[in-house]
C-alpha cells in the first residue's frame, strides 16, 4: 500500500521575506528562494523507509503554485514516484481548513495506508493540515511525532508535548505529521536527482477533485513587519562590574527581580 | 446567539497559565460581543472552585473513561457539543501542543475559521480580526475571521491575566456519545525529572555556539535554576548533539514569549529570533561585541559566558534568598 505525503513549498529559511503592497497577503517574491518546507523531508524520508521495508510506492499532494513544481521534484529526488498539484487560484487563496479539505479530495484519490506531512508549514505557520485532512476522511491523527513504528494495520507514535511526550497507538490509515528528530532525511544522489525530471506530476482542478470554490472562512488582510525591537544598552567590563550593571537593570528596569 | 467558549487545559491535574490567560481574553471577547462565557472541562472535579474567578457563566463537564487520556477527535466532539448548547461562536484554546491539535480538529469538525498561535485580538472588529506571526515571525499577519464560527488558539505569555471574584458558574455535565477511540494514548512519557519546558516558561536562559559543547551547558542550567527557568538552545547546540532537541528555540523549534530571555553564546540568526524575539526581555552574553543578538538584546554583555554566568548566578543567589 502506497504512503501519502503532504507537500509544502516555502521561502528558505535565510530568506529575506516583505510584504506585497501590491497583493494583500502576500509577499515580494523576487530575489527568493523557494525550497521544499524542511519538515516535509521528515515526512518523505519516513513514507520511503516505510515502503522499503512493507512495499508500496511513496506518493505526494501539494497545494502551490507551478513553482511548487521544484519542491515537488526535490522529493522525487528522494524517492517520491508521482504526485498530485493543485495549483488554481481559488485553493492557492483558501484558509486552512478549505486547503484540508481540498488536500483530503486529493489524497482520496491516492487510497493510501498513511498519510504523512511535515509538523508544520513555516510560511502560513500551519500545523493543522495532517489534522484537518483526518477530520475530512474521517480518519485517526497523530501530530508532531518523533518515533513512528508501522505493524500491520496499526503504527506507535511518539508525539512531543510540553515537558514530554506521549506514546500513541492509531489503527491504520491514519494521517500524521512529522517533527525533527524522527529521522536523518536523505541527500538526493544527481542520478535521482536526474530521474525525478521524468516523473508524473499530476495537475489537478478542484472540479476535477469535485469541489467547488468555498467562500473563504478566513482572511489575510494585510501582512506587515513586526515592530523592530529597539537596541538596548551594551556594555563591557569585568565579570563583577557587569553582574553589578546587570542585577540593576533586572530589578530597575525589567523589574524581573 | 453568541457565545465564548474555553477549553480547560490541565497538566498534572492543575490548570495551565496559558488557559488562564485564554480565559482573560475570553472574557474581554465576551464583554465586547455581550455574550456569556462559558467552558469546558475534562475529568477535573477538583479544579470546579478554581473556575470560579475566571468569569464563566457556564462550566461544562465531561467525565469518564473516553476523557481520561486526551484525544482530539472525541475531545473536539465534546466541545462541539458544548458549543451547541451554549451557543458560541468563538472558541478559544492555548496554543500549546494539545490545544493546536484540538483546535485544528475542531475547526475541521465545525468548517470553522481557524487562527493558529494568536498573538492579539481586535476585541471590537467586525468580522472578530486576529494577529498571528507569519514567516517564523519575520513577518505579522492581520486575519479576518469571516466563517459563522472560530476556533482560535492563543500563543502562551502574551495575554495578561485579569481574573476578578465572580459569580460561581453553572455547573453542566455534558452527555456526549462518543466513538471508539482510534488514536489511543497509551503512556504518557515525562522529561527528566526537574527539567522545565520553555513553551510556557516566564524566563528561559539559552545556550548556542558559545557554550562549546554539552559540558558547557552546565552554567547554563545552573542560571536557569537559580532563576526558576528552562534551558533553551540554538539549532547549532542541538545539530552538534550537546542538548535534546525539545530544548531549541526557533525557527524549526520552539517559538517562546517568557518575560526574559538571556541568550548565552548565540549569536542571533533571523531563524532564532523567529522563536524568541517577542519576548518580553532580551539579556544577551557574547563575546562578539557585533553578533546580531548584540544590536536586538535590551541589555548586551559583552563578554565571556564562563566568566559572566557563573557570577551572575551567584549574584542571583543572594538576591533571590
Amino acid at each position: 500500500m502506497n504512503v501519502a505525503v503532504i507537500l509544502q513549498q516555502v521561502p528558505d529559511t535565510e530568506a529575506v521575506v516583505k510584504p506585497n503592497p501590491a497583493v494583500p497577503g502576500g509577499i515580494v517574491e523576487e530575489g527568493v528562494k523557494f525550497i521544499l518546507n524542511p519538515y516535509d523531508e521528515f515526512a518523505v524520508e519516513e513514507a520511503l523507509k516505510i515502503t522499503e521495508k512493507d512495499g508500496g510506492e511513496v506518493v505526494g499532494v501539494c497545494i502551490g503554485p507551478d513553482r511548487a513544481e521544484n519542491a515537488i521534484r526535490m522529493a522525487m529526488a528522494m524517492g517520491m514516484e508521482r504526485a498530485i498539484l493543485i495549483s488554481e487560484p481559488a485553493a492557492l487563496e483558501a484558509d486552512i481548513v478549505t486547503q484540508g479539505a481540498i488536500l483530503a479530495a486529493a489524497l482520496k484519490t491516492l487510497s493510501p495506508r498513511l498519510i504523512l506531512s511535515g509538523r508544520e508549514m513555516i510560511d502560513n505557520q500551519n500545523d493543522a493540515a495532517a489534522a484537518v485532512v483526518a477530520r475530512k476522511l474521517g480518519l485517526p491523527h497523530v501530530l508532531a511525532a518523533s518515533k513512528i513504528e508501522v505493524t500491520g494495520d496499526k503504527a506507535v507514535v511518539v508525539r512531543d508535548i510540553e515537558g514530554g511526550s506521549l506514546e500513541i497507538e492509531t489503527s491504520l490509515p491514519a494521517a500524521i505529521s512529522c517533527q525533527k528528530g524522527l529521522n536523518e532525511p536523505r541527500y538526493p544522489t544527481l542520478i535521482a536527482i536526474k530521474r525525478a525530471k521524468n516523473k508524473e506530476i499530476k495537475k489537478m482542478t478542484l472540479a476535477e477533485l469535485g469541489l467547488t470554490a468555498a467562500a473563504p472562512k478566513s482572511r489575510v488582510t494585510a501582512l506587515r513587519l513586526p515592530q523592530a525591537r529597539a537596541a538596548g544598552v551594551k556594555i563591557t567590563g569585568t565579570p563583577e562590574e557587569v553582574t553589578g550593571k546587570c542585577l540593576a537593570w533586572l530589578s530597575g528596569t525589567a523589574k524581573v527581580i | 446567539m453568541a457565545g465564548v467558549l474555553v477549553w480547560i487545559e490541565t497538566s498534572e491535574g492543575k490548570i495551565r497559565k496559558v488557559t488562564r490567560e485564554a480565559a482573560s481574553a475570553g472574557a474581554k471577547l465576551a464583554a465586547a460581543q455581550n455574550a456569556p462565557l462559558c467552558a469546558v472541562l475534562f475529568n477535573g472535579k477538583d479544579l470546579l472552585p478554581e473556575l470560579g474567578n475566571m468569569g464563566f457563566s457556564k462550566v461544562y463537564t465531561a467525565d469518564g473513561a473516553a476523557f481520561e487520556k486526551y484525544s482530539g477527535e472525541a475531545y473536539a466532539d465534546a466541545l462541539a457539543a458544548a458549543g451547541e448548547q451554549c451557543g458560541a461562536d468563538v472558541f478559544l484554546t492555548g496554543a500549546t501542543a494539545l490545544g493546536r491539535d484540538l483546535s485544528a480538529c475542531l475547526a475541521a469538525k465545525l468548517d470553522a475559521a481557524l487562527a493558529i498561535d494568536v498573538t492579539e485580538i481586535k476585541y471590537d472588529a467586525k468580522p472578530l480580526s486576529v494577529v498571528r506571526p507569519v514567516y517564523s515571525g519575520k513577518l505579522l499577519a492581520d486575519v479576518e475571521l469571516t466563517a459563522g464560527k472560530k476556533v482560535i488558539s492563543l500563543r502562551p505569555n502574551v495575554f495578561p491575566v485579569t481574573e476578578k471574584p465572580a459569580a460561581a458558574p453553572e455547573i453542566i455535565p455534558l452527555s456526549t456519545e462518543t466513538a471508539a477511540i482510534r488514536a489511543q494514548v497509551l503512556k504518557a512519557i515525562k522529561a527528566a525529572e526537574g527539567v522545565m519546558d520553555v513553551a510556557e516558561a516566564t524566563i528561559i536562559v539559552s545556550g548556542g555556539r558559545g557554550t562549546g559543547g554539552a559540558a558547557g551547558f552546565k552554567v547554563i542550567e545552573d542560571l536557569a535554576r537559580t532563576l526558576g527557568g528552562a534551558v533553551g538552545a540554538s539549532r547549532v547546540a542541538v545539530d552538534e548533539g550537546w542538548i535534546e532537541y525539545s530544548h531549541q528555540v526557533g525557527q524549526t523549534g520552539k517559538v517562546v514569549s517568557p518575560v526574559l530571555y538571556i541568550a548565552c553564546g548565540i549569536s542571533g540568526s533571523t531563524q532564532h529570533f523567529a522563536g524568541m524575539g517577542t519576548s518580553k526581555f532580551i539579556i544577551a552574553v557574547n563575546t562578539d561585541p557585533d553578533a546580531p543578538i548584540m544590536e536586538k538584546a535590551d541589555f548586551a554583555i559583552v563578554g565571556d559566558l564562563f566568566k559572566v554566568v557563573p557570577v551572575l548566578k551567584e549574584e542571583l543567589l543572594k538576591v533571590v534568598k
